[in-house]
């Protein structure tokens, strides 16, 4: 059965206890050496998925000019989200992986086999939601699922840290039932609430999301494609090309010794 | 995220986010060699088969070129990558060795085997054109200073190219088609690597391929007819004249598919032709690398040898040119020419 991660944005507090669970479950350094650099438009200190952070919670202050609150997620609003790998059930990453490093595991989720990555980097290019990063080893790195607590019987780090069930872990089928009934429940809340992930969005995601506000306010594409969507139609027009160049070749470096021999004919007949 | 990112999302739906893959001056280098090498091996097949004895030079120069231009690209393509004591994970199953691994769907995997197929295709060759006596080639004077290369050489290669020499013509004309095939694909599945992104610009640079492939063939031609001139071959040689009028057509195919790319692209390929890179690619690209050598004829690059030569360099710094831009535009807008 597929496991992921079911994400209630609306239930996330910005804690980043979920940030911190995964640093330390996987001993994943500090980035800068734990020097903090704020980004100047957001009170969120680490800004971006990384080779550092697996896990980021995202902070998006939308406060309005009054700067009124109207209720719940209404009028001046702080959304927050904590973004992961999606593990996607087309995989860009896996998909254009060179060396075969990156894998999909028996429980659905996409994993890079550290000793195989040779840091081509194919894979940071390819993923539609700039998740996967190269670290300081030279190797692709991006969160794992916690693949070792998984094969122990145990949940991610992140989920178990999770203070509100903002992040559930668990069955998809189960998971997309709590996340419709979510939706259901805070739309009677007249919240526009949808799930971001299901199979629309390359085949689905092991790892989604309700949100409140459009796609791209989170950062995330609103009809992401994989990188290898357009690749047969490039290589057809390359073909068109070389077929172009060929004929054009041949009869360029032909037609000069047609000429040639017109000319020397004509001499002849002189 | 970045606002501008944040912009570009909202504005295209089907966009994807992906993190700049940090491709630098190796890959830069590698894109505009590989199209260089590809270019060569390609065209010295075509001009072995229906050229005649005075494109023998020709032929010779752009296979002594192609095998080490190759060999460069490997360089940049190991040292490039973040592990590159791994580079042989790129052909074999680090897991299963020697157990070949090939993705054919994905073009970084299926164009290290493209590069590998060439490298055999284009040694091959270059072994070949040191069989041929020693004359006034390029790097001819090795053939007889060294004398373990010139035994060598006696001993091996040319009864070698004799037995090749008597198999029949179906089997050299097989062996020139897999020739410009391999040169054709390593020109232009660079191009290919790139629309296989979900970086906004290139992954939706459908004819991104087609375009490497024609510079890799333009600058090519042009390298030959410099190096003919060179070498003492005028303008009004009938190799330089064929490279001539046959680079005439990749030009002008190349001028043609990259106004076809940037229409279909639309504001999506302004990192390509606004900010800093914009005056890269109008002036550089656009103007040095592709009107001008079109309009040789009619703006005064000189007469003769000069005018073949200053057409051929500027097709040769647009191609570089092409490159630069098309590999650093998407991966940083914002960032001034001379900080890269």
């Amino acid at each position: 059965m597929a496991k992921g991660f079911y994400t209630d944005t609306t239930a996330c507090i910005g804690c980043k206890a979920c940030q911190v669970a995964c640093h330390q479950w996987n001993d994943i350094p500090a980035a800068e050496g734990g020097r903090t650099e704020l980004s100047g438009d957001s009170y969120d200190n680490t800004q971006t998925l990384s080779a550092e952070n697996w896990r980021h919670v995202k902070f998006i202050e939308q406060i309005t000019e009054d700067r009124t609150q109207e209720g719940f997620l209404q009028g001046s609003r702080w959304l927050m989200m904590s973004d992961v790998c999606k593990h996607c059930v087309h995989a860009a990453c896996l998909e254009v992986c060179p060396t075969g490093a990156i894998i999909r595991t028996e429980f659905d989720s996409v994993f890079i086999q550290q000793d195989a990555c040779n840091g081509c980097r194919a894979c940071v290019a390819a993923c539609p939601f700039g998740v996967v990063d190269i670290g300081r080893d030279g190797k692709a790195h991006k969160c794992t699922m916690c693949y070792d607590r998984l094969q122990n019987g145990r949940e991610p780090a992140c989920a178990q840290a999770c203070p509100t069930e903002s992040i559930r872990f668990g069955d998809i089928p189960d998971l997309m039932k709590l996340a419709d009934a979510r939706v259901a429940q805070l739309k009677e809340q007249h919240i526009d609430a949808y799930v971001y992930g299901k199979e629309d969005i390359v085949g689905g995601l092991n790892a989604f999301y309700v949100l409140v506000d459009e796609p791209h306010v989170y950062g995330l594409p609103e009809k992401p494609e994989l990188g290898s969507k357009n690749v047969d139609e490039g290589f057809a027009l390359s073909g068109v090309a070389a077929a172009a160049l060929a004929v054009t070749g041949l009869v360029s470096f032909r037609k000069s010794r047609m000429d040639e021999k017109a000319g020397a004919a004509t001499e002849d007949h002189h | 995220m970045h606002p501008a990112l944040l912009q570009i999302l909202a504005a295209n739906p089907q966009s994807g986010v992906a993190l700049p893959p940090r491709w630098g001056w190796y890959v830069i280098l590698y894109f505009f060699l590989g199209g260089l090498a590809g270019g060569l091996l390609a065209i010295a097949a075509a001009l072995d088969a229906v050229g005649d004895d005075r494109d023998r030079e020709a032929v010779r120069l752009a296979h002594r070129l192609a095998f080490p231009l190759v060999l460069v690209c490997g360089a940049l393509l190991t040292i490039d990558l973040g592990q590159p004591l791994r580079f042989w994970h790129m052909l074999i199953k680090s897991n299963r060795f020697p157990e070949p691994l090939l993705k054919p769907w994905s073009p970084i995997s299926l164009g290290s085997w493209i590069v590998m197929v060439f490298a055999i295709i284009a040694f091959v060759e270059f072994l070949g054109t040191l069989a041929d006596a020693p004359g006034d080639n390029a790097g001819d004077d090795v053939l007889t200073k060294w004398a373990w290369l010139a035994k060598f050489r006696r001993d091996t290669l040319v009864p070698a190219r004799e037995r090749v020499r008597s198999w029949p013509s179906a089997v050299h004309r097989t062996w020139q088609a897999l020739a410009a095939l391999a040169g054709l694909a390593l020109a232009g599945y660079t191009g290919v690597l790139v629309t296989g992104t979900s970086r906004v610009a290139w992954h939706n640079a459908r004819l991104m391929g087609a375009l490497f492939l024609l510079s890799g063939a333009s600058t090519a031609y042009a390298l030959l007819m410099l190096l003919l001139v060179r070498r003492g071959r005028g303008a009004a040689d009938t190799t330089v004249r064929k490279l001539g009028a046959a680079d005439q057509w990749a030009v002008g195919f190349e001028l043609l598919v990259l106004a076809l790319m940037l229409i279909s692209l639309g504001a999506l390929g302004r990192p390509f032709w606004s900010g800093g890179f914009g005056v890269v690619f109008w002036l550089g690209v656009v103007g040095i690398g592709l009107i001008i050598p079109l309009a040789r004829h009619w703006i005064a690059l000189g007469p003769g040898e000069h005018g073949v030569t200053r057409a051929a360099r500027c097709v040769l710094i647009g191609g570089f040119l092409l490159r630069v831009v098309i590999v650093m535009s998407p991966q940083y807008p914002a960032v001034p020419l001379w900080h890269l």
